[in-house]
């Protein structure tokens, strides 16, 4: 019997007064997965992350995380998650001992061997105040204190913003990968998108607060794919099904599908043959947010941009 | 509940020094320098930490922790908003109160039964604590939205000056009783009936009706910031 999604969201509506921040949003986590949550900057990311930890009430439809509802147990909840905040700001005063000290009845499960192990891990100095802390020191904090009480959900929202390029590898590399193997659900909320499709099981694309796409990250990369094809084939191309983006340079069009299966398939009916290219997460959330944005369904060439 | 008010106490007991060390000293030196009679004396320190007490602490309970970030830190724990609000709550009563109380021991021990009657002073420092304590909770709940010390102090101010005019400054006949009743002013002063005229009280009775209306109003005060001190104002 498969297991009960950690993290599931149906037909979720937001609005901030006349904004409409989520629309119909419709979400799965699967247990034990690291999970990519992509989204421009506003795209409602931390909206939704609110959401999950009970912060924030949805308008309409509904949302359950580990089994329970956030609306009605957000205690419960914040027990059993971990949570890194974009840009977390801590009790600056206090020293990290203290904060340690001070955080920890909050948590029945609270792990003082294991804090004491990721503060060494870490390398973060028991008797300095958080306020003398590096930006570094910063996020490292936050983590301890997110993983101290062995979550069995942790939600990072964008936590490797302002780190530098090799601690953000570190923090990807070895945290997600130990996280992975103690079978702790994941749920990341970045636009780093290079840094996090290594560890990406699987990927959900947020626009203006809908998904685009939900799929395993493999899937994905195997069915997104861009075509080239001579410009004299462009008429065919556009009427391709599932395109993403499509433009025009010189003597060629380029397209990207989103099901390369029906792709071909469509191509070898019309007798053209194009090139396929794979395209990394960068550029398949490239296609899906700026392609749509661009054109809606109906997908005009465009002049691409000059190398 | 005990974390909360720690780290509360580490926030914020600085102010308590500072406004039990500004209202003492101050009620010291006037008293024994005697520039102005004692009663006098004794309405200025009250006055001054009437105004200055709620202010400075409830600018500094949340506002200044959201303006800083912590507070988003501190809702994502997995604890009741309400108990935040309860920690935050009984640190700005001891702001409010200890300071004025401790100048009122100062100033009884100073020049007690010299000008002044000891039981008068002493009632008007307790009533001027409760006072502080009930403009305290106006402010709190006012300013609890707001997203710096800055904004806060300015409209913890103006409320200042609201209740200031309506209770002491409005004696207009337009005013309707109800404003006077419900001041939190209404602990220290008391309307003459069959006049819009006020007299400070200096006596500790009749304490009882005011109380009945100011807890109650506290109450319903402090339940509606404890509703929106939690409030959806995050955006993605």
């Amino acid at each position: 019997m498969s297991e009960q999604p950690v993290i599931e969201m149906r037909g979720i509506e937001k609005a901030f007064g006349r904004k409409p921040v989520l629309q119909g949003l419709d979400l799965s986590v699967p247990a034990g997965q690291t999970f990519a949550f992509l989204g421009r900057n506003g795209a409602g990311k931390t909206t939704t992350i609110r959401m999950l930890l009970g912060l924030l009430k949805p308008d309409a439809g509904h949302v359950r995380v580990l089994g329970l509802d956030p609306s009605m147990d957000p205690l419960a909840i914040r027990r059993r998650v971990g949570y890194v905040a974009e840009d977390q700001t801590m009790f600056g005063w206090m020293r990290m001992g203290q904060l340690l000290s001070f955080v920890a009845p909050f948590y029945p499960t609270w792990d003082v061997a294991w804090a004491k192990q990721l503060s060494d891990r870490f390398e973060l100095p028991l008797k300095t105040r958080v306020k003398h802390l590096s930006k570094g020191q910063g996020v490292r904090v936050a983590l301890l204190l997110a993983l101290a009480h062995r979550p069995k959900l942790v939600i990072f929202d964008d936590p490797t913003l302002g780190l530098d390029p090799i601690m953000r590898k570190e923090f990807l590399r070895e945290l997600v990968t130990h996280l992975q193997g103690e079978h702790v659900s994941v749920f990341f909320s970045s636009h780093l998108l290079y840094e996090i499709e290594p560890v990406a099981d699987s990927v959900v694309i947020l626009d203006h607060g809908r998904v685009l796409r939900q799929a395993a990250t493999e899937d994905l990369r195997a069915q997104v794919k861009r075509l080239v094809a001579p410009a004299d084939a462009q008429e065919i191309l556009r009427g391709l099904p599932g395109i993403l983006d499509m433009s025009i340079s010189g003597r060629q069009a380029t397209v990207v599908v989103e099901d390369i299966i029906a792709a071909r398939a469509a191509m070898a009916a019309a007798g053209v043959t194009a090139q396929e290219i794979d395209l990394n997460l960068d550029e398949i959330f490239e296609a899906y947010v700026i392609g749509r944005r661009k054109e809606g369904k109906d997908v005009e060439p465009h002049l691409e941009r000059v190398a | 509940m005990l974390s909360l008010i720690w780290k509360e106490w580490h926030e914020q007991s600085w102010k308590l020094g500072f406004g039990s060390l500004v209202l003492c000293a101050l009620a010291l030196i006037g008293l024994h320098s005697r520039i102005i009679d004692d009663e006098s004396m004794v309405m200025f320190v009250c006055f001054l930490g009437v105004i200055l007490l709620p202010v400075l602490s409830s600018t500094g309970l949340v506002p200044a922790e959201r303006g800083e970030g912590s507070l988003e830190s501190l809702l994502a724990l997995p604890v009741k908003p309400g108990r935040i609000l309860a920690a935050k709550t009984a640190m700005g009563v001891l702001l409010c109160a200890v300071p004025l109380l401790l100048a009122g021991v100062v100033s009884i021990f100073a020049a007690g039964g010299r000008e002044m009657a000891t039981g008068a002073m002493f009632a008007l420092y307790g009533r001027s604590a409760l006072a502080a304590i009930s403009l305290f909770v106006w402010m709190l709940a006012l300013t609890i939205r707001l997203p710096n010390e800055t904004r806060a102090s300015l409209l913890a101010i103006g409320l200042l000056i609201f209740w200031m005019l309506a209770t002491e400054g409005l004696r207009f006949p337009s005013v309707p009783p109800l404003v006077f009743d419900i001041s939190p002013l209404a602990f220290v002063y008391r309307r003459e009936t069959g006049r819009q005229e006020w007299r400070i009280i200096w006596s500790l009775s009749p304490l009882g009706g005011v109380l009945i209306v100011q807890a109650a109003i506290v109450a319903i005060l402090w339940w509606w910031a404890s509703k929106r001190l939690a409030g959806g104002e995050g955006e993605s």
